[in-house]
């Protein structure tokens, strides 16, 4: 058979195969580079992702203690039922999910779809928390049977007091999905714990601490090779606050026990805006909200939930109390003096209409003759209607600004309300007209002049340290974790208020006479100077809010307690709120026996460091 | 055209390029294999089976050196009657494994028939091309080609072996495009052959990405139009009135169109449509699963999909240097899948690193470059078209191995010559390249 040769068009055509796998290689090569040097350090991420597990263990939180070492927020050891998923298949998992179901008593259906998310999400789930031992030991048979459920010890937040102090510590809870998109950046994990309302939630960054971890090698099963490395956790760091614990539960007692159970009680040290008592009622039991916090059915008016907190965001009229801020603008603007007098028959006529005395409707006639020692004294509205008539509208505005009403106080809580300022100039920003008759209303504090109970707290403070309006805080000093040395929070004043000395003088001495010999008389302490002015605010809803606002030193020295004191429908002002200021006094300064409702099992401060072995370190 | 005998020296004998290539190849691909084979249970005796496989090989790539490649061309109808034979006795009496009934089993060892078929397949190619050089221009040559192929390629699809069978069609176009045939007439079957296929394709598609077509949305009249019902016989007819009627309008329009060209529209349609019935019908849930994670990656992360980007999550952690023989997380805790057959290329991207990676890629371009080489310089028209298979073949296994394991080609399970562990392709693959050795060997010798 004869050989035949190859043609040269034959070779070319060779070449064009040879170029055309040339370019592939080409797209290859480059492919090749893309993958291990662009992309490296991302398919890096996901190796390891790959074959780690990671059983994190979330870190103690700090503690929080009140201002003489008593322990507010600790944490206590907690089982978890976790599942570390393995790479199978969807249908292995429902046996699992019967077993569990049967030991935990829950619907096999929602574990079933938990384990599923897991499974997808390649995540670790929780199944449940807070196991009683029994059920533990049952649960910890199951770990060899399927490789994958596991129990772990963890911190859990605790708090000792029950319900304490609630809105104002706040409580921990599951966070929202949507929230952990924005924090998953910092390091949470969708079953973190965080901080949710108050203290917990404002110092989040400080009490959270940095989670331990026990990093685990597995295989493409899910099967556990080695432990890589544990990460130990990092505590967070401890809070040592303001607060006076005694006279915080003296107040809680107090506002529980009123009429409507409604109310609340500011107490500030009026040198420095140190906050020694929040409290609002009604409140709730912080261990059960942190245990569980579901977010349920939620009625329509944040004001009906327990959460809501009145001290600083509930909102009033002012009622008398505000004469204190009528009497400042007028004695120091000389719109009227402490010797002229204003008859009172029991009632002001204004034109054709009549503005009622609050004694007219309770005995039926006046006060007679008064002057600003009785007037303040016995609280004689006429008076005010008369002398705020002189001052006029603008200028008490002007006054009610300077002490601090209508805008935040700024302490550092979420949800504080501004109030509203009610006068000529805001009535003109909102393109309404001002009348005489509107000025009556708002010197006795009526109208529509909406104030806050801490508002009235920095106000009474303010009177009582000559004019400093000091931000309100209550962390007294932050103890790190680390051993640092602890920081220690510095007052800020927010405003000054400047009087003429002598009308200082002049409205100390009419806030000593209303408890010496006017409507406060029920909280005069032997032994104390306590100086302060009642309110009662009228209102749509039922009898009238009452107030009290006041301040006590020993006699001789400076104010060192000022209180602001709201029950809301209390009626008038020395059947709850002087009685319960006159209680928060004798606290404070510690005269006499604490009332026995208002015990306390205060606990001291543990002379040791949070004990970082014994909660929740290591698998269980 | 007798040269003189000074040549013919050792050196100039025998490409030394080619065998450290070769070797380099070996070294690489039997590293790769005995790491990843490590944590696997019976991994000694999978490694055993390798060495001797590759020992087997070895005496094959000797046993194709030294036997004159002109036998297979005189010899070629008793070679492609021995492949049918083959390819039958595999349907009859062979055995099944991952879905395909593709290995002989003679108790020592099996053997799988399709490997063999392929080098057969060229070898009795060439010599039909060969035979028919000056009729080369004739169009028959080309279907006549392209029917000498069809059973062999048909019989593995019958296994079937959707991937393997798929190596073919560039071998064969590959030979018939470097045999000289007129690119007019490869051009009209590639497209024809094109369009054929890509109205399953299209199907495919529809069902993958449209799995839940409302009744009477055109996904669902698509995905119809394939089950073989009367949506079929509606759009056969209906085709045909149509082209039919498109005829009379362009002879009443003075168009000059002619004829065939509808003739031809209305045969891509109804080959169209049956391919599509036999893809419906033939196509495996798991290569309709690779087909899906090549179409839409991202709707099943735990079948195929998983598999491509375990794959990709291998080879780039590999990084620059890699992770180090035996070191690689991916492989050796079992994350990347068929790691030492189909994903050896992955295990060295781990292992090895970028280096590692893209010397295997320069090595196999250099192979690849010495078979074209020895086609180049062949001696006669039958070692040209020997080497050019070869050529095409090692070159096209490489670029869908490789593509495959980097995310740019579907999940095709074959293996990368020379590297991957299985000894049928080994044995093969090295026998093939002695035939290309006596090729190059015989360049400058007279018959």
């Amino acid at each position: 058979m004869s050989r035949r040769e190859v043609s040269f068009q034959s070779r070319g055509r060779l070449d064009a195969v040879l170029v055309l796998f040339s370019l592939a290689v080409g797209v290859l090569f480059l492919r090749l580079f893309q993958l291990q040097i662009l992309d490296w350090a991302n398919l890096t991420a996901a190796a390891e992702r790959n074959r780690t597990e990671m059983i994190y263990q979330t870190a103690p939180r700090g503690f929080i203690y009140d201002r003489n070492g008593a322990v507010l927020a600790t944490n206590r050891p907690m089982f978890s039922l976790i599942y570390l998923p393995s790479h199978k298949k969807l249908e292995d998992l429902r046996p699992l999910a019967q077993e569990l179901a049967a030991q935990l008593r829950r619907d096999p259906r929602d574990i079933l779809a938990s384990l599923e998310e897991a499974t997808q999400e390649d995540s670790v789930v929780r199944l449940a928390e807070n196991l009683p031992p029994r059920v533990m030991f049952r649960l910890s048979e199951l770990k060899p049977v399927y490789p994958g459920v596991d129990l772990v010890m963890e911190a859990e937040r605790y708090y000792p007091l029950g319900d304490f102090a609630s809105h104002l510590i706040g409580y921990v809870g599951r966070m929202d999905p949507r929230d952990w998109l924005k924090l998953r950046s910092e390091g949470y994990r969708l079953d973190s714990p965080v901080g949710r309302m108050g203290i917990e939630k404002v110092f989040e960054s400080v009490l959270r601490g940095r989670d331990g971890a026990i990093r685990m090698e597995v295989d493409a099963q899910g099967r556990l090779k080695r432990q890589l490395d544990r990460i130990p956790w990092q505590p967070g760091d401890s809070l040592t606050l303001t607060v006076n614990a005694s006279i915080q539960e003296v107040a809680e007692s107090a506002l529980r026990r009123t009429i409507s159970g409604r109310g609340a009680a500011v107490v500030l040290d009026p040198r420095n805006g140190a906050v020694l008592a929040l409290a609002s009622t009604p409140d709730f039991n912080l261990n059960e909200l942190a245990a569980s916090a579901p977010p349920g059915e939620r009625p329509a008016n944040p004001a009906d939930l327990p959460e809501f907190d009145r001290a600083i965001s509930g909102t009033y009229a002012p009622g008398s109390t505000f004469k204190i801020v009528v009497g400042a603008a007028g004695l120091n603007e000389g719109r009227f003096t402490v010797n002229d007098t204003v008859f009172c028959p029991g009632y002001f006529k204004l034109g054709r209409r009549i503005f009622k005395c609050w004694t007219w409707d309770l005995y039926h006639r006046g006060h007679g003759v008064v002057n600003w020692w009785t007037g303040f004294a016995q609280s004689c509205d006429v008076y005010f209607y008369e002398m705020g008539l002189r001052t006029g509208g603008a200028l008490i505005e002007k006054y009610a600004g300077l002490f601090g009403l209508g805008r935040l106080t700024r302490i550092t809580l979420p949800g504080e309300s501004p109030g509203h300022l009610f006068g000529p100039k805001t009535l003109a920003s909102e393109g309404r007209p001002w009348y005489d008759g509107d000025t009556v209303n708002l010197s006795i504090g009526q109208g529509g002049m909406l104030v806050t109970p801490i508002q009235m707290a920095v106000l009474i403070s303010a009177v009582a340290n000559g004019g400093t309006l000091w931000r309100p805080h209550y962390v007294e000093r932050v103890h790190y974790a680390d051993g640092g040395p602890d920081y220690v929070q510095q007052p800020e004043k927010t405003g000054e208020v400047v009087l003429k000395p002598a009308v200082w003088q002049d409205l100390r001495q009419a806030l000593r006479l209303v408890v010496t010999s006017g409507t406060a008389h029920g909280a005069n302490i032997a032994g104390l100077d306590v100086r302060g002015k009642t309110g009662t605010a009228q209102n749509s809803a039922g009898r009238a809010h009452s107030w009290f606002v006041a301040y006590a030193g020993p006699p001789g020295q400076p104010p060192s307690v000022a209180v602001a004191v709201l029950v809301e429908n209390g009626g008038e002002s020395w059947v709850y709120a002087v009685p319960i200021a006159r209680d928060i006094f004798k606290a404070a300064f510690g005269i006499g026996k604490p009332p026995p409702w208002a015990s306390l099992g205060l606990r001291s401060k543990p002379a040791a460091a949070p004990p970082n072995r014994d909660i929740g370190g290591g698998r269980a | 055209m007798a040269l003189s005998h000074a040549e013919s020296s050792w050196k100039g004998r025998v490409d030394t390029t080619f065998l450290a290539v070769t070797a380099g190849l070996l070294v690489v691909g039997s590293l790769a294999v005995v790491s990843a084979v490590r944590p696997m249970p019976h991994s000694a005796h999978i490694i055993i089976r390798h060495f001797a496989a590759l020992a087997v090989g070895i005496a094959f790539f000797f046993f194709g050196f030294g036997f004159d490649y002109h036998v297979f061309e005189d010899q070629a109808k008793t070679i492609y009657a021995a492949t049918l034979l083959m390819l039958l006795a595999v349907l009859i009496v062979g055995t099944t494994s991952h879905g395909h009934r593709a290995w002989l089993d003679f108790g020592f060892l099996s053997f799988q028939p399709a490997e063999l078929a392929r080098l057969f397949l060229i070898l009795s190619l060439a010599a039909f091309l060969d035979r028919r050089e000056r009729k080369i221009g004739k169009f028959s040559v080309v279907l006549g080609a392209l029917a000498l192929s069809l059973p062999i390629v048909g019989l593995i699809l019958k296994q079937p072996d959707f991937s393997t069978a798929l190596t073919f069609l560039p071998v064969i176009f590959g030979m018939l495009f470097c045999a000289g045939v007129s690119l007019t007439q490869l051009s009209v079957i590639m497209i024809f052959a094109g369009l054929t296929l890509s109205v399953p394709f299209v199907y495919t598609v529809c069902q993958v990405l449209y799995p839940h077509a409302l009744a009477g949305s055109w996904p669902s009249l698509v995905i119809a139009a394939f089950i073989g019902g009367k949506t079929t016989l509606l759009l056969l007819g209906g085709g045909a009135l149509v082209f039919a009627g498109l005829w009379r309008w362009a002879k009443w329009a003075r168009l000059r169109a002619d004829a065939s060209l509808f003739l031809a529209g209305y045969l891509v349609l109804a080959g169209g449509l049956l391919a599509g019935i036999v893809v419906n019908r033939r196509l495996k849930p798991y290569q309709r699963d690779r087909f899906a994670a090549f179409v839409a990656p991202k709707q099943d992360l735990e079948g195929a999909a998983y598999h491509v980007r375990q794959s990709q999550i291998a080879i780039g952690s590999g990084g620059l240097l890699g992770k180090g023989l035996f070191e690689g997380t991916q492989s050796q805790l079992g994350f990347l899948p068929e790691r030492h057959t189909d994903f050896i290329y992955a295990v060295i991207g781990e292992e090895m690193g970028f280096w590692g990676a893209v010397g295997v890629l320069l090595l196999y371009f250099l192979l690849v470059w010495r078979l074209a080489e020895t086609a180049r310089s062949a001696r006669d028209r039958y070692g040209y078209l020997v080497c050019s298979g070869l050529a095409v073949m090692f070159g096209f296994e490489l670029v869908l191995n490789v593509g495959m394991c980097v995310g740019l080609m579907p999940v095709a399970g074959i293996p990368l010559p020379l590297v991957s562990y299985g000894g049928s392709s080994l044995v093969i693959a090295l026998w093939s390249l002695g035939i290309a050795s006596n090729v190059h060997y015989k360049r400058y010798l007279l018959a």
